[in-house]
């Protein structure tokens, strides 16, 4: 039996904001482990999909199966206990805390002490902050951020940022993990280093959904990629199947054009 | 160390009254800042940490004076309950508006807990047969701590303190920890910390109902140390001063909100002198500290020390 493993599937999914349709039935499936692009130009529904997905908004109809399990109507730290994490296309750290600290939200919940024993720092308290902070420093190895541990996040530059942000998701240990445009704004070589990143988190077994415009990263570092446009299903496939897909072409790529992988 | 801040702190608070035994302004100005400086640190829990504005905290702070002053005059209650009492009703009153309330974002928010201080505020006045109203409550009987009854300045500046050092222990613990980082994530970013698995709304209100519980435990003291309670010392103007505590201090630290709290009691004290000119350097003050130190008196001096430091360091070097 060849029985390829789902860990999303989207069906008919659809979100209108009054009279615009944002995603107009997109249906795709993310096989597991694997990384997973979402691509299309500016304004397809990409982001809008995301925040669907982390139930940001409420989706118009459709349903979001993960894991077996329905997303729809669910609040966004529920999808998130189910282990689904994400970064932001526009930055969302919290500037108010240290970069370690920024990603021990990440681990919240790992954890589970409450109020009550944290004001009267009970030991397992102690414990579980201890493990937290383990977690968090194992999060920010993977992504060369341990020297910055103790730096307030606004003092890094952008770049570093951006990392910060995927480390704090990492910590979540999440079974998925959303990437929104993590390429945007960085140079080549930060690029580079964060195709390697990417690779390195799919090996730990962690199913990739990447939102990204640059295109040698998109080619280069996924599995499989679903092209969005006006919020509907372009075409779906692997890198060279897309690369070549003629609607493709004609609608995104805009003529023909082969990019190095 | 951890804690080592609040150790220093702890041992000045102890060694105060040794230093200068018998002295009024110890003692007396001493407790009413340690009251002072529970209700900035719980109001800066939500305020500094969380980042939502609470116009309204007196109210708790009357909820936990009444809640004592009732049931020990008309009900004869021992001090302990009344004050358990009192925390309870502040918890629950919290809770039950925490949720409606803390769905508000800035101006909004600070209308909706202004109004919810007023609301408080009148029913003090109005509930003649209850409060006393304006005139208020008096004859409320010393507090009783499982059969040690206290008295006299001294042993108040002892208890005030201890319960001051309790509540900043408390605070310290919450706030470096999953829950305070919680806390903080929803200042940072509300949406991101969504995003991350943190009920939000279920953390607001939690910190909403433990700066209810601060004021309230600071308002059933107050009111067996004054053994009378009135509406004057729950209004508008005092919510406004635990703000300014708060705010002068600096935010998100509770050593900034006890400074701050400390700070601004003494300023009274001091320019008392002043009579009719007190309000006039007062503000002039606050002013000025908030134009120069815009991240608050501690906050910004300690920034300012380490700074300085560094530099001397570099100097030797």
């Amino acid at each position: 039996m060849n029985r390829t493993l789902h860990l999303l599937t989207v069906e008919g999914l659809e979100q209108s904001f009054g009279g615009v349709m944002a995603l107009a039935g997109v249906s795709f499936q993310t096989p597991e482990s694997l990384i997973y692009a979402i691509i299309g130009p500016n304004g397809a529904g990409k982001t809008t999909l995301f925040n669907v997905l982390c139930g940001f908004y409420p989706p118009t109809a459709g349903s979001l199966c993960f894991n077996g399990q329905e997303l729809r109507g669910l609040p966004p730290h529920r999808i998130a206990a189910l282990g689904i994490a994400r970064t932001f296309q526009n930055l969302q750290l919290f500037f108010n805390m240290t970069v370690l600290e920024n990603v021990m939200v990440g681990g919240h919940l790992r954890a589970r002490t409450g109020l009550l024993a944290t004001a009267l720092r009970l030991p397992r308290v102690r414990r579980e902050e201890q493990q937290l902070r383990e977690w968090a420093r194992e999060a920010l190895e993977l992504c060369e951020l341990a020297d910055r541990a103790e730096y307030p996040a606004g003092a890094l530059p952008y770049g570093l940022m951006k990392r910060v942000e995927i480390a704090r998701a990492l910590a979540a240990k999440p079974r998925l993990l959303l990437l929104d445009e993590p390429a945007a704004g960085l140079n080549d070589t930060e690029t580079m280093a964060l195709r390697d990143l990417i690779q390195r988190i799919r090996a730990t077994g962690i199913t990739v959904l990447l939102v990204e415009h640059h295109m040698p990263l998109v080619m280069s570092v996924s599995d499989r990629l679903l092209v969005l446009d006006y919020g509907s299903v372009l075409a779906e496939g692997t890198p060279a199947d897309i690369q070549v897909d003629p609607r493709v072409i004609a609608a995104y790529l805009g003529g023909a054009v082969q990019y190095a992988v | 160390m951890r804690l080592a801040g609040f150790y220093l702190f702890a041992a000045g608070v102890a060694l105060l009254p040794v230093l200068f035994p018998d002295n009024y302004f110890v003692t007396v100005v001493g407790a009413s800042a340690g009251l002072h400086v529970i209700l900035a640190v719980g109001l800066n829990l939500l305020m500094g940490y969380a980042g939502q504005i609470s116009l309204g905290h007196a109210a708790f702070f009357g909820m936990g004076a009444y809640a004592s002053a009732i049931l020990t005059t008309r009900f004869a209650w021992p001090g302990l309950l009344a004050m358990a009492a009192g925390l309870l009703v502040a918890g629950v009153i919290a809770w039950l508006f925490a949720r409606p309330i803390l769905r508000l974002r800035g101006h909004y928010l600070a209308m909706a807990t202004l109004g919810f201080g007023i609301i408080i505020h009148v029913i003090m006045v109005q509930a003649m047969q209850w409060t006393g109203g304006p005139d208020g409550l008096a004859g409320i009987p010393p507090l009783n701590l499982l059969g040690w009854t206290i008295e006299g300045d001294e042993q108040w500046y002892g208890v005030i303190a201890a319960a001051m050092l309790l509540t900043i222990w408390l605070s310290l613990n919450i706030v470096d920890s999953r829950m305070g980082r919680a806390l903080r994530a929803v200042r940072g970013s509300e949406f991101a910390a969504q995003m991350m698995g943190v009920d939000t709304a279920r953390a607001k209100t939690q910190v909403f109902v433990v700066s209810a519980l601060f004021a309230a435990f600071a308002g059933s003291l107050f009111a067996h140390q004054q053994a009378f309670v009135s509406p004057d010392s729950f209004n508008l103007m005092v919510s406004v001063e635990l703000v300014t505590m708060v705010v002068l201090g600096g935010m998100a630290s509770t050593f900034g909100a006890a400074c701050g709290a400390i700070a601004l009691t003494l300023l009274h004290q001091g320019l008392v002198v002043f009579e009719d000119y007190e309000m006039l350097i007062h503000g002039g003050l606050l002013m000025v500290v908030m134009i120069f130190l815009p991240q608050g008196l501690f906050v910004g001096l300690s920034q300012g020390a380490r700074r300085g430091w560094a530099n001397l360091r570099s100097r030797a070097a």
